[in-house]
């Protein structure tokens, strides 16, 4: 029930922020509209996978929404820090996990709305969509973003600036996008990179949101991309409630 | 059964702080007792450990050793208790700029367990009583510094707390400001709520707290009335202007602080501060030096003492000298 009245805190936040909103919605788009065309003379060569160029693609720009709409968390959080309100909100009886499940949530609708546009445009475009499968992805990737949330609003308690948060989360991104295999798959890539993506969690969530995307829905991939996703959440989220609890200096 | 524990009870609080290889006490063994429904200060310096007492005190901050009861539940082993009695007005204030006045009302009354219909209720009652209603629609980030302010002492007694702390409320405010905080505050004691708050002002510890402890090094070293204060701790002063370069002041203090009833003696503002134990023995003994040097005297008077003459005895520096505004 707490958890709700963050939720609609921060969903006021986000509204109010008009810009915040639409950047969201075009930034998928433009990825779509910019990226794909150079992919499509990769489609079909080696090391790609078969099937119309929008099909791989798709779930790495799905990754990408939940990643980016996760990691935002943390900048209104050093703000808050600054303007004393999670000081007075730690003085209050308010559970922290409800806190950060409030903000988590608020990220999740930031990520399943434009989403779920992206897929329709990609629909029309030539994507081939498994319905089925692509409800099992969102909530794979609402939980991937729910991890991100909670991963940035620890960073942002744990780092108290705007500077420091900034540079983990650049710092952070491009390897982590990378060695998911998000923009083109790791099968391209030497053995050393490969292994280096084994290590990435956010490898098994890419894996998982491409089988997903195509309707297969049974794979070891799938089971071990939300086993994954699902244990870095919770580790995550006890991190974040953590870092609420701690006492402020 | 004990008797009613009062609002406040503190005994033996400590806490350090780790800062780069070396530990700096900030509360260094504190005992003080709040009774129900009065204004209770903490006087002192930065950095001597208010801060850190009200910290531990709003659960904010675990202590390193001690006792402290607020509002009847021990900080340490019942914490959500004492947050669910208490109300806290921190010195960064905490209303959230983005929303509305009373979307920050309405959230924190929720947050205390009030249905929908009773924060309403309460969040209109506060906007009336502090004169916030007008703006009661408008982003937070739009208000002066005293209707924010205002607005950040409504939010801190919205589930009518029994104890509110305030973290230096008064700070940054200007005196119109101040004094309307201040008549807000004597309502509030009047209904009945203790009032606990730290400031480094020497006149509001004076004018609006019923008790002071003034702190200083992380300990009290004096406690009581602001008037016990001055007569127990500080006999009388003697402000003296010497017809002499400023140069010149602090030598003749040293000579004037060794006569047998002056206890004290500072400069400050080109005047010299006698704390003396008997006014008139130790006005005839200065008079007496100043002749004896040929040193004229430009004006001189018997001063009832202030609170900084409490804190210059006990530690030997006056609070100004140690950056505490009057």
């Amino acid at each position: 029930m707490e958890s709700g009245l963050f939720f609609r805190r921060k969903m006021l936040e986000s509204l109010r922020q008009p810009a915040w909103i639409i950047m969201g919605l075009i930034t998928p788009l433009l990825y779509l509209g910019l990226f794909t065309p150079l992919l499509n003379s990769l489609a079909g060569g080696p090391g790609f996978p078969p099937g119309h160029v929008l099909d791989v693609f798709v779930p790495g720009i799905l990754v990408l929404i939940a990643f980016g709409a996760g990691m935002g968390a943390g900048w209104p959080v050093i703000w808050e820090l600054d303007s004393g309100v999670i000081e007075r909100l730690r003085v209050t009886p308010a559970s922290r996990l409800a806190i950060l499940l409030g903000t988590a949530a608020r990220d999740i609708v930031m990520f399943v709305v434009p989403g779920a546009v992206v897929i329709v445009v990609a629909t029309v475009a030539g994507f081939h969509a498994h319905w089925g499968g692509l409800v099992l992805l969102l909530v794979l990737l609402s939980l991937l973003t729910a991890a991100c949330s909670a991963i940035s609003s620890a960073l942002g308690l744990a780092l108290k600036q705007i500077g420091s948060l900034a540079a983990v989360v650049t710092g952070t991104q491009l390897p982590l996008t990378l060695l998911s295999g998000i923009l083109l798959p790791l099968s391209l890539g030497p053995a050393w990179l490969r292994v280096l993506g084994h290590l990435n969690p956010m490898y098994y969530a890419v894996q998982a949101a491409r089988d997903l995307a195509n309707g297969t829905t049974g794979s070891p991939a799938v089971a071990f991309g939300f086993g994954i996703t699902a244990a870095a959440a919770a580790l995550a989220i006890w991190w974040g409630t953590a870092a609420y609890q701690r006492a402020m200096a | 059964m004990s008797a009613p524990p009062g609002a406040v009870r503190v005994a033996g609080l400590r806490k350090s702080f780790r800062v780069k290889d070396a530990t700096i006490e900030a509360v260094a063994g504190v005992d003080l007792a709040v009774a129900e429904g009065e204004i209770f200060g903490l006087l002192g310096p930065n950095g001597a450990g208010k801060t850190t007492t009200l910290r531990i005190l709003t659960t904010l901050l675990p202590a390193d050793d001690g006792e402290a009861v607020v509002a009847g539940a021990d900080v340490r082993r019942a914490p959500v208790l004492v947050r669910k009695r208490i109300g806290y007005v921190g010195q960064l204030g905490g209303a959230d700029a983005n929303a509305t006045g009373r979307e920050n009302l309405l959230l924190t009354g929720r947050l205390y367990g009030l249905t929908s219909a009773q924060a309403a209720r309460r969040a209109a009652e506060l906007l009336e009583v502090f004169d916030l209603s007008a703006l009661a629609g408008r982003a937070v980030r739009t208000y002066s510094g005293g209707q924010k302010r205002r607005l950040e002492v409504a939010l801190g007694i919205m589930h009518q707390p029994r104890v509110l702390f305030l973290d230096e409320p008064t700070t940054g405010l200007d005196p119109q400001n101040r004094a309307n905080l201040w008549a807000l505050l004597r309502d509030l004691r009047e209904g009945g709520t203790t009032v606990f708050l730290t400031t480094h002002y020497l006149d509001e510890a004076d004018q609006l707290c019923d008790r002071v402890a003034i702190v200083d090094h992380g300990t009290v070293i004096a406690l009581g009335t602001p008037d016990e204060l001055k007569d127990r701790y500080s006999g009388n002063a003697i402000h003296l202007t010497p017809d002499l370069p400023s140069s010149h002041l602090a030598g003749l203090a040293r000579e004037l602080g060794e006569l047998a009833p002056v206890q004290r003696a500072a400069v400050e503002d080109e005047v010299i501060r006698l704390t003396v134990t008997d006014a008139t023995r130790a006005m005839a003994a200065v008079f007496g030096l100043l002749a004896g040097r040929g040193t004229a005297v430009l004006g001189a008077s018997v001063a009832r003492p202030s609170l900084d003459d409490v804190f210059l005895n006990e530690t030997g520096r006056t609070l100004r000298d140690t950056g505490v505004a009057a």
